[in-house]
């Protein structure tokens, strides 16, 4: 601690409790406040209603939701599988320094880019892929790949090869070392990769609004078309869903995590 | 069985980053129900050649028998060999009982003979109330039985252990030193390669003591052998901790510092003196009256430590620059006061010739 007197501290927790609820607090209640405002002319919003938050659970505005969830675990979760694939791959090999940065190059190009180099490369034969749901999909799968990937590389780096050795001496197949040692062992970080991808994946915008069909709209996408109409109340309704459903499958994810590290 | 390991030779890196030779034309044998230890300091290659033997480094060169198979190009599942590592590497998701079943079921045994085995294997180790535990459960010297345990259960016939110790702390590890001999008589047609850098480990627990040093065997032979008459000046200094001082020859007799060493023969190309610390006496400067077989060297005391049982003392030695000769003064006599003019009495049957280090 480099404040020590009393008062210092508490100036200092002040100042951090006035940036923090400033910046980062009061812009989520205005949005919970926003969601359930019949209108708001004054300060404060009046006319308190749950229409917005019913609309924004009936017809096309839930079935971005549902888009939303499938995408995030169809791509969320491949890329878990492709990134812990790539990363104990590279990993002790020559070519780990170059796997490396294939696999973050992603992540440091703006996901718009991402999203217009996909809808190029696949709007037209051979592969045609513009119009349907998978372009999404492989947005989402491209731009989670570089965080699942990161994270496994990082837990491989902590964990001594020599229980790979030893399960081997013990007579144990590549497979078997993989199945019963490696993976079990990397099961801590391969599931807060699935709940970071997930999350990640909920809140996408970039790229998927440069590839997204008008069958496959997520819930981001939606909640950016609502506000471009003046729709705010909507667009805020959408939000506090949107933030709610991330909320529980992090915790969920989180709670998986947690018997992981525990077994 | 046997293990033989004849010219191992292992690099490590590549021809980008550069070769370091971790193990240099490295020969061994250990026979079944032998106990070998292989000692040196950090970096000398003793886990290098352990890990050869096991299969977890390729040598560049050099083949490695078992039993007089060839098993340098199999891997080391194949090769039936139980290891324990340093850290031990319990795997932490497994209770004891499924890390000792590990191999077992990894060889596709049937249940009940797993189980079987598994309880064997606990209660030879004193284990068997902890199957049901995780690794992160035990403390490090359970750990270390259950390492074991795991090892055994594949009834290897070599069994090699890499600086299992090194982790305790010294109460216990005293307490394990005692287990580890208890073991080798329940396995008694085992070889053992035991790998260390504490040299009391080595004389507790193993047959033969292979020095190494520098990616390179020293020597090796018989523990006790290796302690009374050590070969070289590195085991010497190593193995016990010997002064090694200098000595000319001169009408056929031994001097050190000008004084004769009684009775010994000078032998071609050997120009060190090696005596243990606990051999020498220390005594005032008086003129000797008794005639012993004893070298008398003048010098005064530079520093004193008290180690409990013992005192250890540095003294140096009059027309003799920078050769400091250590000596253990037992609790029971006086230890002289810094800077004090002593007598240091070496007597002629703890004294051997050592050749002088090359380069």
């Amino acid at each position: 601690m480099l404040v020590w007197t009393r008062t210092g501290k508490a100036v200092v927790w002040i100042a951090f409790a006035l940036v923090f609820g400033l910046l980062v607090l009061l812009p989520f209640l205005v949005v919970i406040a926003a969601a359930f405002a019949g209108s708001w002319n004054g300060v404060l919003p009046s006319d308190p209603t749950g229409d917005h938050l019913r609309q924004a659970l009936s017809g096309d505005e839930l079935a971005s939701l549902s888009v939303s969830l499938q995408t995030a675990f169809m791509g969320g979760l491949l890329a878990v599988v492709i990134g812990t694939w790539g990363a104990m791959a590279a990993y002790g090999s020559r070519f780990a320094r170059v796997a490396d940065a294939m696999h973050h190059l992603p992540i440091a190009v703006p996901s718009v880019v991402v999203g217009l180099g996909l809808l190029v490369a696949f709007s037209r034969q051979p592969v045609l892929l513009n119009g349907t749901k998978w372009i999404v999909v492989i947005a989402h799968l491209v731009l989670m790949v570089a965080f699942s990937y990161g994270t496994v590389a990082a837990a491989l780096q902590r964990v001594d090869p020599s229980y790979a050795d030893v399960a081997a001496s013990l007579g144990a197949s590549p497979a078997r070392v993989l199945w019963r040692v490696r993976l079990p062992m990397l099961l801590p970080a391969i599931s807060s990769a699935a709940g970071l991808s997930v999350a990640l994946s909920m809140g996408e915008v970039g790229a998927t609004i440069m590839v997204y069909p008008a069958s496959w709209r997520t819930l981001p996408v939606s909640i950016f078309a609502l506000t471009d109409r003046g729709q705010t109340f909507v667009a805020a309704a959408e939000a506090v869903v949107l933030l709610a459903t991330t909320v529980v499958l992090v915790v969920i994810l989180d709670r998986l995590r947690g018997r992981a590290v525990e077994r | 069985m046997t293990v033989q390991l004849e010219d191992v030779t292992v690099h490590f890196g590549n021809k980008h980053s550069g070769r370091t030779c971790a193990l240099e034309g490295f020969d061994l044998s250990v026979a079944a129900g032998e106990t070998v230890a292989l000692l040196g300091p950090s970096g000398s290659g003793k886990s290098t050649a352990l890990k050869a033997v096991a299969g977890f480094v390729r040598p560049t060169r050099g083949r490695i028998r078992l039993g007089g198979n060839d098993v340098t190009d199999l891997p080391p599942a194949r090769r039936g060999i139980g290891v324990v590592v340093q850290q031990y590497a319990l795997f932490p998701h497994l209770r004891v009982a499924d890390n000792v079943a590990f191999g077992l079921r990894a060889a596709r045994k049937p249940k009940a003979e797993v189980s079987r085995r598994v309880g064997e294997m606990l209660e030879m180790v004193g284990m068997t109330a902890y199957g049901r535990r995780f690794p992160r459960e035990l403390s490090g010297g359970q750990q270390q039985r259950v390492a074991i345990a795991r090892a055994l259960a594949i009834q290897p016939s070599v069994l090699l252990l890499d600086e299992p110790l090194a982790a305790l702390d010294a109460q216990l590890r005293a307490d394990m030193l005692g287990e580890l001999q208890k073991l080798r008589r329940e396995v008694p047609d085992i070889a053992i390669v035991y790998v260390t850098h504490d040299q009391s480990e080595a004389l507790a627990l193993a047959d033969r003591i292979a020095v190494m040093r520098d990616a390179r065997l020293v020597d090796i032979a018989p523990a006790a052998e290796l302690y009374a008459a050590p070969p070289s000046a590195f085991t010497a200094s190593f193995l016990g901790g010997a002064n090694l001082l200098p000595v000319s020859v001169d009408e056929g007799a031994v001097k050190v510092a000008g004084a004769v060493v009684p009775g010994l023969k000078p032998e071609d190309g050997k120009s060190l003196l090696c005596i243990r610390p606990h051999a020498i006496r220390l005594e005032p400067p008086e003129p000797a009256n008794a005639v012993e077989d004893v070298a008398r060297l003048v010098g005064r005391v530079v520093a004193a430590q008290w180690r409990g049982a013992s005192s250890q003392v540095t003294c140096l030695v009059d027309g003799l620059a920078d050769v400091v000769v250590r000596v253990d003064v037992p609790a029971d006599r006086r230890v002289p006061e810094l800077g004090a003019a002593v007598v240091m009495v070496l007597p002629v049957e703890a004294c051997s010739l050592v050749p002088a280090e090359v380069g």
